[in-house]
């Protein structure tokens, strides 16, 4: 056979091995991966929190979710990356079909990332919305490991039911920090017996905290309905949007500005995203 | 006009495109199929239509090809073993290109080339590739560079420019790669029939009467997101999304997986925002769930969601194929000066 001319291929993936799996609720799934080749994980850059990859099912296609860990592996060492889904379309459903010892592709890191120096002595808050809290992960997993950089810090982690809850396993660890709360909410009708925490919407249970605007800094995932009232909420509370930071989510296929599908107005989710500012997202046309 | 070149006659020139044949380049042109004109590889020139008018699709495929695949894989014991795919080596000339269809090359330029990820495969298929143009002598109902910043004789990502000159043509290279094609027994063409041809340009040029696209249609445009003018010029678009396929700057695509349990391939192939299925979330959420909003996102990409340092660049270069195929007959170009001149009513009326 000729020999193939070497090409720098954006979509060619790097092969990674499922290493562990932990399911974190009846649909979602929390896998961690490394290298199949050392080397080529010690060459590969590294990310910052924020930044998302392209995730491949060889056969079923590729995949968008947040790197969900804080980037490792330095010293050219092969890092190992983490990732928290949902299954729930095509692709997912096919990796939710893979265990470990399986090999999977990725590609990235793609899109910008949280402005964590921006927040340094800054009291911080992270409202995760279901699968949401997944793409705030690794900015407070970031946050706590510099602990003594930042302000106080409240985690509220909301779900639909008390079974739809992500992190649950991890949740006891954070607030064992000093200076961290826990807050973990279900939506009015999911709770079940015996469950300690709140119930309400993240909106409500987050004013329900008392706590004051002064140079809080909100970070913010969820669906599109939970920012809508979101938003609101905090507009109410007094919060400039200067202060919320959240982190979009929208079909994707290339990651880097070229298929056209994840634009909002002239801002690509993948290149100028996903991490925007309440700020930028209010200058964008409506179109989420 | 720069005035230099040479004359050919029609022979000349149907020689000169055997010429090309020969000398192991693939040669794309306009050709007769099935009552339509399309532009496919040539084994002669008496295959080429030289006739004025449009091809029924633009000549963009030959750049970024409906369907290529990305790369292959063979599922091994130990896991899944990659390969790149081939990178494209022959050279490839395309002729009988009108200039709109030309600009429309230079809009994929920006998008393979100059993002953020340089295309390789685009980027060796253009290299590989020369444009030569062919003015138009006469236009067509739909037609509107003029609107669009173009002209009928645009030299914008042109090699070599060939205009139709009575009985003859007249052969004009603009840019290097273009020289090159050029044969040294050719004729000079006289100063005379220069100034002809800039006249004749002239003429075809005020043949189109489209109100010209300002450079502030951008912003009213995108002010007037929201404007209900959107709903009557595009509601009844029916998502068919011909308008993205003919079109010669629509450059979106589709990345997706075929494969059995021993291998398959990643491929790219084209797509349209114009399909209700192409933002739609897993979570059954979509940005765009209305065939409205999806032709005013087809409308603004094209007239204003422009990339930093793009400013005066509109994607749309006003072949007008999307206006002559669209079946519930929506033209792009009325659809944009409605909604401006809406919200110039508006302003007029005290109105924000």
């Amino acid at each position: 056979m000729a020999e193939v001319e070497a090409m720098n291929n954006p979509y060619r993936p790097h092969l990674l091995r499922i290493a562990a799996a932990r399911d974190e609720t009846p649909d979602v799934r929390t896998l961690t991966l490394r290298f199949v080749d050392e080397d080529d994980g010690a060459r590969f850059p590294g990310w910052e929190p924020g930044q998302f990859g392209e995730y491949t099912v060889f056969g079923a296609g590729e995949c968008v979710f947040a790197l969900a860990n804080t980037s490792n592996g330095e010293q050219g060492t092969s890092p190992v990356l983490e990732c928290t889904y949902r299954a729930i379309g095509k692709v997912t459903a096919a990796l939710r079909g893979l265990d470990i010892g399986h090999v999977i592709g990725f590609r990235g890191p793609y899109g910008n990332s949280f402005p964590l120096a921006d927040w340094h002595g800054r009291d911080l808050v992270f409202l995760g919305g279901g699968i949401g809290m997944a793409a705030l992960r690794a900015a407070l997993l970031s946050v706590l490991e510099h602990r003594s950089d930042f302000g106080e810090v409240l985690v509220l982690n909301g779900a639909r039911t008390v079974v739809d809850m992500v992190y649950q396993e991890e949740m006891p660890a954070w607030e064992k920090l000093e200076g961290v709360r826990v807050v973990r909410t279900v939506d009015p009708g999911g709770e079940t017996q015996g469950w300690d925490g709140e119930v309400g919407l993240i909106p409500e249970v987050f004013e329900r905290q008392g706590l004051s605007t002064d140079g809080r800094i909100v970070i913010a995932c969820g669906p599109p309905i939970m920012l809508h009232f979101l938003f609101k909420s905090l507009e109410k509370l007094g919060y400039s949007p200067q202060q919320v930071i959240t982190t979009l989510e929208n079909k994707m296929k290339c990651g880097f500005g070229q298929c056209g599908r994840c634009n909002v107005g002239s801002f690509y989710v993948c290149r100028d995203g996903p991490v925007v500012s309440w700020e930028q997202m209010r200058a964008l046309p409506d179109d989420f | 006009m720069q005035k230099t070149g040479w004359r050919l006659t029609k022979s000349e020139l149907r020689e000169w495109l055997d010429r090309l044949l020969r000398e192991n380049r693939r040669v794309i042109a306009p050709v007769d199929r099935d009552g339509l004109r399309y532009f496919r590889p040539v084994t002669s020139a008496d295959e080429v239509n030289l006739d004025p008018g449009k091809t029924r699709w633009s000549p963009k495929e030959f750049l970024f090809p409906r369907t290529e695949p990305l790369y292959t894989y063979d599922l091994r014991a130990n896991g899944p073993e990659l390969h790149d795919p081939p990178l494209p080596e022959q050279e490839q000339v395309v002729v009988g290109v009108r200039c709109c269809d030309a600009a429309g090359l230079v809009r994929l330029d920006e998008v393979f080339l100059k993002g953020k990820v340089e295309d390789p495969l685009y980027a060796r298929r253009r290299a590989l590739t020369t444009i030569v143009a062919f003015a138009c002598a006469e236009v067509e109902p739909e037609c509107f560079c003029t609107a669009v910043g173009g002209s009928p004789m645009g030299t914008e990502g042109v090699d070599l420019l060939v205009i139709p000159f009575g009985a003859d043509w007249l052969v004009r290279p603009v840019t290097e790669k273009g020289r090159a094609l050029a044969q040294e027994a050719w004729k000079a063409a006289s100063r005379e029939a220069w100034s002809l041809a800039e006249e004749q340009g002239q003429r075809v040029a005020q043949e189109i009467a489209r109100t010209p696209v300002a450079k502030e249609w951008a912003a009213t445009l995108e002010q007037n997101f929201d404007s209900p003018v959107w709903k009557d010029v595009a509601g009844r678009c029916l998502s068919c999304s011909i308008c993205a396929y003919v079109c010669p700057s629509c450059s979106c695509f589709d990345v997706h997986h075929e494969g059995n349990p021993w291998g398959g391939r990643e491929i790219r192939c084209w797509d349209a925002c114009t399909y209700a299925l192409f933002t739609l979330h897993a979570s059954g959420h979509n940005p765009r769930g209305g065939s409205d909003a999806r032709y005013r996102q087809r409308a603004l990409h094209k007239f204003s969601y422009l990339a930093p340092g793009e400013d005066d660049v509109i994607r749309c270069v006003g072949c007008g194929r999307c206006i002559a195929l669209c079946p519930a007959g929506i033209d792009i170009h009325d659809a944009v000066r409605r909604v401006v001149a809406s919200s110039q009513e508006g302003d007029a009326h005290g109105r924000g």
